[in-house]
């Protein structure tokens, strides 16, 4: 006898998943050596540094200085790496694009990415550049560099593979060799939005390079380690607070011109929000299970 | 108003230079100099890039062969390293549901909260995760725990950011569905909103979960615990061969976590 309700879709998935993030989640809690009796101390610490950061005694404002000039190193190592991660990830993003090259180059050049994408700067910075170039900015720079190209070669290889098809038809059509397509078919249309990536991976870089010093890479984070380790705590809110205004106005800046570059042919227009949020949820869902939904790191 | 008109060129006429570009340009350029120059910047030139890359790269043979010997010593650090990403994930997710919420124009229960509650996650947001870890080892000396916390701050800072423009994106029927019939705010956001983003929830979270694992990995570097304080002993005494080993452990860590991560979205979402 047949139901008049069509019956249940299987939840075979949902139970295996809700099993395996169970045991995960019992498995880390229950087995993790954590000191838990430090926890209760843990807010009168807290405060007790954040008054000495930035009460009393005072951030120092004296360092103010120094701390900004060790800022401007990490935002010129930010925009450098951006730069070579720019310049490098363009031509890979061609050949990661499916419409562009073949299933089999395109594949193979988005694994690629994605394998220097799966490493972190500052391992970057410590395990290739640190031994190759020696301490300093210039690893930081490097190492922010070569970790964008992942991220950069992805995103910009989605754009690609969602332009419009005739641009590219006629450029073929009135002769066009396959770079002069490229150049005059496919770049005009993909460019803004592709730099609104690039400077939206120099906000994201920014902070990276404010603590690649904390491994010796140059920039504002060795400040910071020193000053944390020595307990020079109102040095290190002088340093707090400079890392926090020069990123945020910097962002505002970038995210301003990121919104005129993408709103300036008056053609579609996406919101701020939703490039921030493309740039985030393509790599969420990497593979496009939920495609646009929502709108939409990186981080 | 006769004949008189003038004859009209086939061609419409160009519209003016503008000026945007090429000023965009010199900004660009100004930039960049002022990066790479030698008194103000990194005194980058690319032909020393190249001498120092070619000098390096006898180093980077000392990385070859991996002494997989080390692999045993790796395990105990390399499972730390996990279980601060599940605990932290897990911690931080449920944390930024209610502040979303909170930070949306939709959900939020008034202006002023909402401008605290976006104040407050830009500034979370400015500061990078290591700091945090930094911050919370001189308060509570090294281990997993400090890790976790600073793990916690940075997963509410990228789901609660990412949920919020979610949630400003939400279908308004059902809400003035739900209050129509005489919902409070609470059971508003329960059924009328909540809904609507919880595939996109489940997905930030997993996304952070991925985000989680790499940062974890390096956390240790500053004391933080998990495999970044065996990174930092091997670097110290340039044991490029040992630290091979963990570089290719934390590769096949993040691969793995990203395949598992993306089946789920697929199954879930």
């Amino acid at each position: 006898m047949r139901t008049a309700r069509p019956s249940r879709p299987s939840q075979r998935t949902k139970r295996i998943a809700t099993a395996i993030f169970v045991a995960a989640v019992a498995w880390a809690a229950l087995t993790v050596e954590v000191k838990i009796e430090n926890l209760p101390r843990l807010p009168s610490q807290l405060a007790d540094i954040f008054v000495k950061m930035f009460f009393s005694p005072s951030p120092e404002w004296e360092y103010f200085g120094e701390a900004f000039g060790s800022m401007m190193e990490s935002v010129q190592i930010a925009w450098l790496g951006t730069i070579i991660g720019a310049i490098l990830s363009l031509p890979l993003a061609f050949f990661g694009a499916k419409n562009i090259t073949s299933p089999l180059v395109s594949n193979a050049m988005r694994q690629l990415l994605n394998a220097i994408r799966a490493i972190p700067e500052i391992l970057v910075a410590v395990v290739i550049f640190i031994p190759m170039v020696g301490l300093g900015a210039y690893a930081g720079m490097l190492a922010i560099g070569l970790h964008s190209v992942g991220t950069l070669g992805k995103l910009s290889a989605e754009v690609i593979e969602g332009i419009n098809p005739g641009p590219v038809e006629a450029a073929r059509a009135a002769g066009g060799r396959p770079l002069q397509i490229q150049r005059w078919g496919v770049l005009p249309q993909v460019l803004p939005e592709i730099i609104a990536f690039w400077l939206y991976r120099f906000e994201i870089n920014i902070r990276a390079s404010a603590i690649l010093g904390a491994v010796g890479a140059g920039g504002v984070g060795e400040a910071l380690v020193q000053s944390l380790i020595y307990r020079r705590y109102e040095r290190a809110g002088m340093l707090i607070i400079v890392i926090i205004v020069v990123t945020i106005l910097i962002d505002t800046a970038s995210g301003w011109l990121r919104r005129r570059i993408i709103q300036g042919g008056g053609g579609a227009k996406p919101t701020d929000a939703a490039l921030e949020d493309r740039a985030h949820l393509s790599m969420a869902v990497a593979g496009g299970a939920v495609g646009e939904a929502g709108g939409s790191e990186t981080s | 108003m006769t004949a008189a008109t003038a004859p009209r060129s086939a061609r419409p006429s160009r519209p003016p230079r503008s000026l945007v570009g090429p000023v965009a340009l010199v900004i660009f350029a100004a930039i960049t100099w002022w990066a790479a120059s030698e008194e103000f910047g990194l005194n980058f030139d690319v032909p020393r890039l190249f001498s120092n890359l070619t000098r390096g790269a006898g180093i980077l043979a000392e990385f070859w062969p991996p002494e997989f010997g080390v692999v045993p010593r790796t395990i105990g650090p390399m499972l730390e390293t996990v279980q601060m990403a599940i605990i932290a994930s897990l911690i931080g997710c449920a944390l930024a549901l209610p502040i979303a919420f909170l930070a949306s124009r939709v959900t939020s229960p008034n202006f002023a909260t909402y401008l605290i509650d976006r104040g407050i996650l830009s500034v979370v947001r400015a500061l990078p995760d290591v700091l945090y870890a930094l911050i919370f080892v001189a308060a509570l000396s090294i281990g997993p725990l400090p890790g976790i916390l600073a793990l916690i701050l940075f997963n509410i800072a990228v789901v609660a950011k990412l949920l919020s423009e979610t949630v400003d994106g939400v279908d308004p029927g059902p809400i003035e569905a739900a209050r129509a019939s005489g919902a409070n705010r609470l059971l508003t956001v329960r059924w009328a909103v909540l809904p609507q983003v919880l595939p996109n929830y489940v997905a930030y979270s997993l996304y952070a979960f991925e985000l989680n694992i790499r940062a974890s990995a390096v956390l240790g570097i500053v004391g933080a615990g998990g495999i970044g304080n065996l990174i930092n002993e091997y670097r110290r005494f340039f044991q490029y061969d040992r630290l091979a080993v963990v570089v290719i452990e934390i590769f096949v860590l993040v691969i793995i976590v990203e395949w598992v991560s993306i089946w789920l979205r697929r199954k879930l979402v």
